[in-house]
């Protein structure tokens, strides 16, 4: 049964990453399309633009909330993947703790950054 | 979960890609299994970017910036955005059938029989192409961008 809430996850996250991950891939990727329809956003990868972005609550809300689904749906899926080639009791319980232990430690040192550029803190 | 037999039909990866006739769902889920595993990798490279070079400050960010303007960067970039709208489109496909929407209505197995998958498969091609349009718009962008 958990296994049936663990996959229902992944489709719940999938959408939200779909929609995320759909405005981030376009303003990052389509910046010559974007600017023939008018809207400005070249060198989305310069530091001047990306600290602009990262001192504004809305991205780094948004960012935080793509990490956290992202990483969910991403190592949920490697587990069924591993789970599949190598199905064993002992390999899903170590499998499942890595993934998770794996996941805690991504979420927290992918928060710091943005919560710290978002803090204003003085970088070198 | 204790496995008591060997699986003795198990193919392992060789047969995620054979195991007789495989139709176009088959390979479009391989596909879906590959661009999940190229973009995890790629998820990992980004954070370390995004966390511990962007930390360390203008300079670092910048240097970092320049490593991936290399073309072999750029292209690895153009391909993790194409698997991206792969994965998406082909993933909404994947929710929809799994929540049952867009089956059709059940009709009586009676010969020619029509099964769900090849009452669906025009609206798969469809999405295929739908992706071969998307990948392409974003081909035009690197293109364009002036890499």
């Amino acid at each position: 049964m958990r296994n049936t809430y663990l996959q229902f996850l992944q489709l719940v996250t999938g959408i939200f990453i779909a929609v995320l991950l759909g405005i981030h891939m376009v303003i990052m990727h389509l910046d010559a399309i974007l600017g023939f329809f008018g809207v400005d956003v070249t060198e989305a990868t310069s530091w001047e633009s990306m600290i602009e972005r990262a001192g504004q609550g809305v991205w780094a809300g948004l960012y935080i909330a793509l990490l956290a689904f992202v990483l969910y749906h991403a190592l949920n899926g490697l587990r069924g993947i591993i789970l599949e080639l190598a199905p064993s009791a002992t390999t899903e319980r170590i499998v499942t703790w890595v993934i998770i232990a794996f996941g805690i430690i991504a979420f927290i040192g992918g928060t710091y950054v943005p919560l710290a550029l978002l803090a204003g803190q003085e970088l070198s | 979960m204790k496995q008591i037999q060997p699986r003795q039909n198990y193919l392992g990866p060789g047969g995620w890609v054979w195991a007789g006739k495989y139709k176009l769902e088959r390979y479009l889920y391989l596909l879906h299994r590959i661009t999940g595993l190229g973009i995890l990798l790629f998820l990992l490279i980004h954070l370390v970017m995004t966390t511990i070079f962007r930390i360390q400050g203008q300079d670092v960010w910048e240097a970092t910036i320049a490593l991936l303007h290399n073309p072999w960067f750029k292209i690895g970039e153009y391909l993790v955005a194409a698997a991206f709208v792969y994965h998406a489109l082909n993933g909404l496909r994947l929710i929809l059938q799994e929540l049952g929407f867009a089956m059709g209505r059940p009709t009586p197995p009676i010969y020619p029989y029509k099964d769900s998958l090849r009452k669906k498969r025009p609206w798969t091609i469809a999405l295929v192409a739908v992706i071969v349009i998307l990948a392409l718009v974003f081909f035009y962008d690197f293109i364009a961008g002036g890499w």
